[in-house]
């Protein structure tokens, strides 16, 4: 059990790392553009602030798909976090058209592709499936 | 996504694993889109804490945005997201 408590902590500090360096590199963006520096108390402030809000965003998705009756989280469901906001809702709903016409060309591409070179499925299900192994 | 190549964005496998990591059901699967677009909103999440702590460090004149300012900002963040 304790290992197990172990292992849970020490997931979620690898991941905070990958946030916190994510974090640091928009910020190195921001201060470019703005002129200002961010200490790096405010950086890691700003990433644990964002890997909790990523909770609050899990807890939402998890509600609003089981609301629809799916057991898929999709990109209405993300649509609906940017509620609040209606600058955001827009251009978080341009984003989605985006990514969907994005996905359906890609889709399209597949299909020509296998309707010309015969069976070749390795790659078919790496986009809708995301292994948890890789780390 | 070409548009987002040279900007610095959140990795699709780490934004499922932060949602993997908070999901009580854990036969809850997530579309690839999702994911696509949950990168994108927490990319705008973390731009906005950044571009209006700085916001709030210029309105005190100074030019180092420090966890005062952070937390300023953060109650009406947290009302926007």
């Amino acid at each position: 059990m304790a290992e197990d408590q172990e292992e849970q902590f020490s997931r979620s500090q690898r991941l905070k790392a990958a946030v916190h360096y994510i974090v640091g590199s928009l910020c190195q963006e921001v201060a470019d553009d703005k002129e200002v520096h961010f200490s790096k108390q405010a950086i890691a402030a700003i990433s644990e602030i964002t890997f909790r809000q990523c909770e609050s965003f899990a807890k939402d998705l998890e509600v609003f798909a089981r609301h629809a009756k799916r057991t898929t989280i999709n990109m209405d469901d993300v649509k609906l976090l940017a509620r609040r906001s209606r600058s955001l809702y827009a251009h978080i709903s341009k984003c989605s058209d985006e990514i969907a016409a994005n996905s359906l060309e890609q889709k399209e591409k597949k299909k020509k592709k296998s309707g010309s070179g015969g069976n070749v499925s390795r790659n078919s299900d790496m986009d809708t499936v995301f292994p948890e192994s890789k780390d | 996504m070409e548009r987002d190549q040279d900007e610095v964005a959140f990795p699709k496998e780490l934004v499922s694993k932060l949602l993997h990591e908070h999901l009580k059901n854990e036969k809850m699967r997530v579309s690839a889109d999702a994911l696509l677009l949950l990168a994108e909103l927490l990319k705008v999440f973390v731009r906005e804490a950044a571009a209006r702590t700085a916001r709030q460090a210029l309105v005190e004149d100074i030019t180092v945005g420090d966890v005062e300012q952070v937390e300023k900002i953060l109650p009406q963040l947290l009302l926007d997201f």
